[in-house]
């Protein structure tokens, strides 16, 4: 071993540089990673989904090949090139996260940002969902990014499997892929088939994906994710209401009213949203009376939104000839 | 095409000062339905604010794509796909954000070998040719 260059010395041997180098890429070796692999579930067994389609890349296009992947998996068909459209940044040569997510919603599908965690990708596998994530290959200093689409994952010799560049099935270590997956904060997202929900789904960042995917592609595409997630949360108030507002959008009041009536039992939090929106719906249908009793009930339940809720009350009322009528005083 | 979004940047604030207006002056009493974009801004405290701060950053992070390189009227489009904070992401942090793309061409021959050594150690993966399956 060659004792340390002196420091303030003009030159320091190449050698004694490129250890130094390595030393402390080394040392930066991410904390958190074993735990990562810690996480996983005991005497697992090993999963792989053959059926995800691989897009061959061999330049800058791997955002859009792992997109076209898991949208193809969830029975959207596309290409590379079609989404390139949307994603790619020519300057950059590359495709950014919030654009990924956003070119999901484009073609329909419910994009969501899982936990950065391995369990959490295992999760996702076994309930049969490719898992898209950003990897940096090479270092912080000078970062190649890149992504690419886990696909399997084997506990036992500790690998997963990729759809990554021009193969189809990279299979890496534990400890390979979570230092690439480190570098770029554990980014990963899934896009589930229509009714489908992200395993790792938690009720609030779900809500947000629902909402986002209406912003971008209108309520039809949001239904059947809307449903499975008042299917899963029955005693939300606002997955209820998000239901039915989807539903009423797209023309079917009848089914609106319907779904806010059988969750009103179940429904724990936010039920003056669900009372305010079902006499709303009530009202428009002419049942004006039982329009009247939800109203009431709504401001009853109070909440963040009462001052609608009596603005609601009070305009039904009018309506049936009892109170004042705004706008008359 | 400048003037146009110079015209545009005028156009935006008091747009967006119109918007804020309309929804603070809505007629009083009329029943009306929680609408779910409302449901799903209330966890932020001051909505209405950041609404059309978002509007504001939308312009922008269009501007940014289009000196990207990116076609103005499809970049248009990419901006509406986004979520309020999406639009905030990239508007803030469009150009260190890390854009997934990735090529090992043109990296310099000190580069190459330490990428090579650390691509056999399992620490990175950026070539081929290099297999590490090993634990």
């Amino acid at each position: 071993m060659h004792p340390p260059a002196p420091a303030g010395g003009r030159r320091r041997s190449p050698v004694a540089m490129a250890v130094a180098l390595l030393a402390a890429i080394l040392l930066s070796a991410c904390a958190g990673i074993p735990e990562q692999r810690a996480e996983l579930a005991e005497g697992t067994t090993a999963t792989e989904l053959d059926a995800v389609p691989f897009f061959p890349d061999t330049a800058y296009y791997c955002g859009p090949a792992s997109l076209a992947s898991t949208l193809e998996w969830s029975g959207y068909e596309t290409s590379p090139d079609a989404l390139g459209g949307s994603l790619f940044i020519p300057e950059r040569n590359g495709s950014l996260q919030p654009e990924m997510l956003a070119t999901a919603r484009r073609a329909g599908r419910l994009a969501y940002q899982i936990d950065g965690r391995l369990a959490a990708v295992q999760r996702e596998l076994r309930a049969g969902h490719p898992v898209i994530v950003l990897q940096n290959l090479a270092f912080g200093w000078w970062p190649r990014w890149h992504y690419a689409v886990v696909v399997g994952l084997y506990p036992d010799d500790g690998t997963v499997v990729l759809r990554s560049g021009e193969r189809r099935r990279h299979r890496i270590s534990f400890k390979t892929f979570l230092h690439t997956w480190a570098r770029a904060e554990y980014w990963a997202m899934v896009t589930p088939a229509p009714g489908g929900l992200p395993a790792t789904a938690e009720p609030g960042p779900l809500f947000q994906a629902l909402a986002s995917l209406e912003g971008t592609a209108g309520v039809e595409p949001a239904i059947p994710y809307w449903r499975a997630a008042a299917g899963r949360w029955p005693e939300s108030g606002p997955y209820a209401v998000g239901l039915a507002n989807a539903v009423y959008a797209a023309g079917d009041a009848d089914a609106a009213r319907k779904v806010l009536i059988d969750a009103l039992p179940r429904v724990a939090e936010g039920k003056g949203v669900v009372w305010n929106n079902l006499a709303n719906i009530e009202a428009e249908q002419g049942d004006l009376a039982e329009a009247e009793a939800a109203a009431e009930s709504a401001v009853a339940a109070g909440g963040p939104h009462v001052e609608q809720f009596r603005d609601t009350l009070a305009d039904i009322r009018c309506r049936r000839g009892k109170g004042a009528c705004p706008g008359a005083e | 095409m400048d003037r146009f979004i110079a015209t545009n940047r005028r156009l935006v604030p008091l747009l967006a000062a119109l918007f804020l207006w309309a929804t603070l002056f809505v007629p009083a009493a009329q029943a009306s339905m929680v609408g779910t974009q409302t449901l799903a801004a209330q966890q932020s405290a001051d909505a209405a604010r950041e609404r059309v701060q978002a509007l504001l950053q939308r312009e922008d992070v269009r501007d940014q794509l289009v000196s990207y390189g990116v076609d103005p009227a499809e970049a248009q489009q990419r901006v509406a796909a986004l979520s309020d904070q999406e639009a905030r992401q990239m508007a803030q942090r469009m150009d260190e954000m890390p854009a997934g793309g990735t090529s090992i061409l043109g990296a310099a021959v000190f580069i190459f070998v330490v990428l090579l050594i650390t691509d056999i150690l399992g620490f990175t993966d950026v070539f081929p040719f290099v297999n590490n399956t090993a634990r």
